[in-house]
């Protein structure tokens, strides 16, 4: 995505006055660092559910799909720092056809685990939703065949939309939609989390429980809904500013953090299972069956 | 931005050709941008962006702080106060003493009192409710927590016993499962499978 986002890291041009701004340049160890960690602690949470029967229920099928959504965002740094590499050590022509292919396939997977990312949360916060204000239909609302279906169109619906986005990328109506997908799902899910959050506040005084428990439900909240916020929100306004204001010195000042950014949305990847998949008890006890059991095989 | 990319292209191809740690294969030319007469601090979009940012975030924070001081518009919402009871039908007898006319005057009553009655049989019994399953289309991992009031009552040893897990918000102290609460771990557990997955963590 760095041809298209970031126009500003090749500055031998002496026309220009950007010196004043110079991009900020993370080294590539760390987004390499961040997206191993990214990848590998996705799929511990996949091998969990894949491995165990009992975890095979809606709710951990919609984890799995953000666990993948995140899984592809770092597979897609890893793979651009291998290229960045090969192409640093003159192995790849900058303009071929193999690069730009490439290029482009690589910008397909990562509006894809974007897009991905941002439906699974919504779509997770849905479920939580109808388990709290359906609790008796659950079942029969959310079938295995319905999140099937559901998983389905949301993956499907992202992959044409990254393609599209990609072909179109440099057009002002696709880069609103995807601008604008961002705060209205955000809005969606922080309507959701907060009826949640008044249905149990309303009920905690009912049984009196103490305050301290709605202390930490708000804590809680803020902590799913801060994250999104603050993971996706700076990458999002890049992109806004790109497209509306790439003259701007001020904003040039703001993409000249690009890097930062992206790596943000690294550590969104990393944060997500510490956040929803092993907070759920069942998970934990999966994943810790997991590794003594392979213990012990080892062993013999 | 295609126009500038259509006039830049050809002239870009040289000097990024130069270029020995950049991957891209389209340059999108600018043009010249100055830096003088900037009013205020060249990064204060970038400030403003990420103060900005927090101050939404806590401001969410105090906004939710709040709602567990004060009271909720739709409290008396009937709709809320239904879902309410049944939540408390659960947790009544094991709770604050609930008006008994109240538990059974409402309608659709009959399925909470048959899920309440499966509770008591598994506080009576505890061990795997097998007789639940058939009453009742809700799986037997919906379970509430509740913190034991003050202990030399009646009831608080049949709630020490009898561990309910509130979906998501409510943990107590004696929270037997540590750290996960509220959002964090799973609303009722409600599981498409007839075998009682987990009873260990309600029963403890």
């Amino acid at each position: 995505m760095k041809h298209i986002i970031n126009p500003y890291e090749n500055i031998n041009d002496s026309g220009r006055n950007i010196s004043d701004c110079p991009p900020v340049v993370l080294p590539e160890e760390i987004f390499f660092t961040i997206s191993i960690f990214g990848v590998l602690e996705n799929l511990i949470v996949l091998l969990a559910v894949i491995k165990n029967k009992n975890l095979q229920i809606p709710m951990y099928f919609f984890i799995c799909s953000l666990a993948i959504s995140d899984m592809m965002g770092s597979l897609y740094k890893i793979l651009e720092n291998i290229l960045i590499m090969l192409r640093n050590m003159g192995y790849l022509k900058p303009r071929g056809n193999f690069e730009t292919t490439a290029d482009d396939i690589m910008d397909s997977m990562f509006i894809l685990s974007l897009l991905g990312s941002i439906f699974s949360l919504s779509v997770i916060a849905a479920d939580r939703y109808i388990t709290i204000f359906h609790a008796l239909q659950y079942h029969s609302i959310m079938t295995i065949r319905r999140t099937a279906v559901i998983l389905a169109t949301i993956w499907t619906f992202c992959t044409g939309s990254g393609v599209t986005m990609v072909v179109f990328s440099h057009h002002i109506p696709t880069v609103l939609t995807f601008t604008s997908l961002f705060p209205l799902m955000l809005l969606f899910i922080l309507g959701l989390y907060v009826h949640m959050f008044l249905l149990a506040r309303s009920h905690a005084r009912n049984i009196s429980i103490l305050p301290r428990a709605n202390m930490k439900g708000a804590i809680t909240l803020t902590i799913l809904l801060g994250v999104f916020i603050f993971c996706w929100a700076p990458f999002v306004f890049h992109v806004l500013l790109m497209t509306f204001c790439p003259n701007n010195p001020y904003c040039i000042c703001y993409m000249s953090l690009f890097q930062v950014n992206g790596m943000l949305i690294m550590c969104n990847a990393v944060i997500d299972p510490f956040i929803y998949a092993f907070r759920s008890p069942e998970l934990r006890d999966a994943f810790k069956k997991m590794i003594f059991c392979n213990r012990n095989q080892w062993n013999y | 931005m295609s126009v500038q990319k259509l006039i830049s292209n050809r002239t870009s191809q040289q000097s990024a050709s130069n270029s020995d740690y950049t991957w891209e294969y389209e340059y999108y030319e600018i043009g010249p941008v100055s830096f003088e007469g900037l009013k205020a601090n060249k990064y204060s979009i970038v400030i403003g962006f990420w103060v900005g940012l927090a101050v939404f975030v806590i401001f969410m924070f105090f906004v939710l702080t709040l709602l567990t001081k004060t009271g909720a518009p739709h409290q008396d919402n009937a709709e809320s106060s239904e879902k309410r009871f049944r939540m408390n039908s659960f947790v009544s007898d094991f709770g604050r003493p609930l008006e008994p006319d109240k538990l059974f005057s409402r309608q659709g009553n009959e399925e909470s009192r048959s899920l309440f009655h499966c509770y008591i049989n598994e506080v009576d019994h505890l061990d795997r409710p097998k007789s639940c399953h058939q009453t009742t289309a809700l799986d037997n991992d919906v379970h509430f927590q509740e913190a034991p009031r003050s202990s030399g009552r009646p009831e608080e040893e049949l709630s020490r016993l009898m561990k309910f897990e509130l979906p998501n918000f409510i943990n107590t102290d004696q929270n037997s499962f540590g750290d996960d609460d509220l959002l964090i771990s799973d609303p009722p557990i409600l599981e498409n499978k007839p075998v009682f997955q987990t009873p260990h963590k309600d029963l403890d």
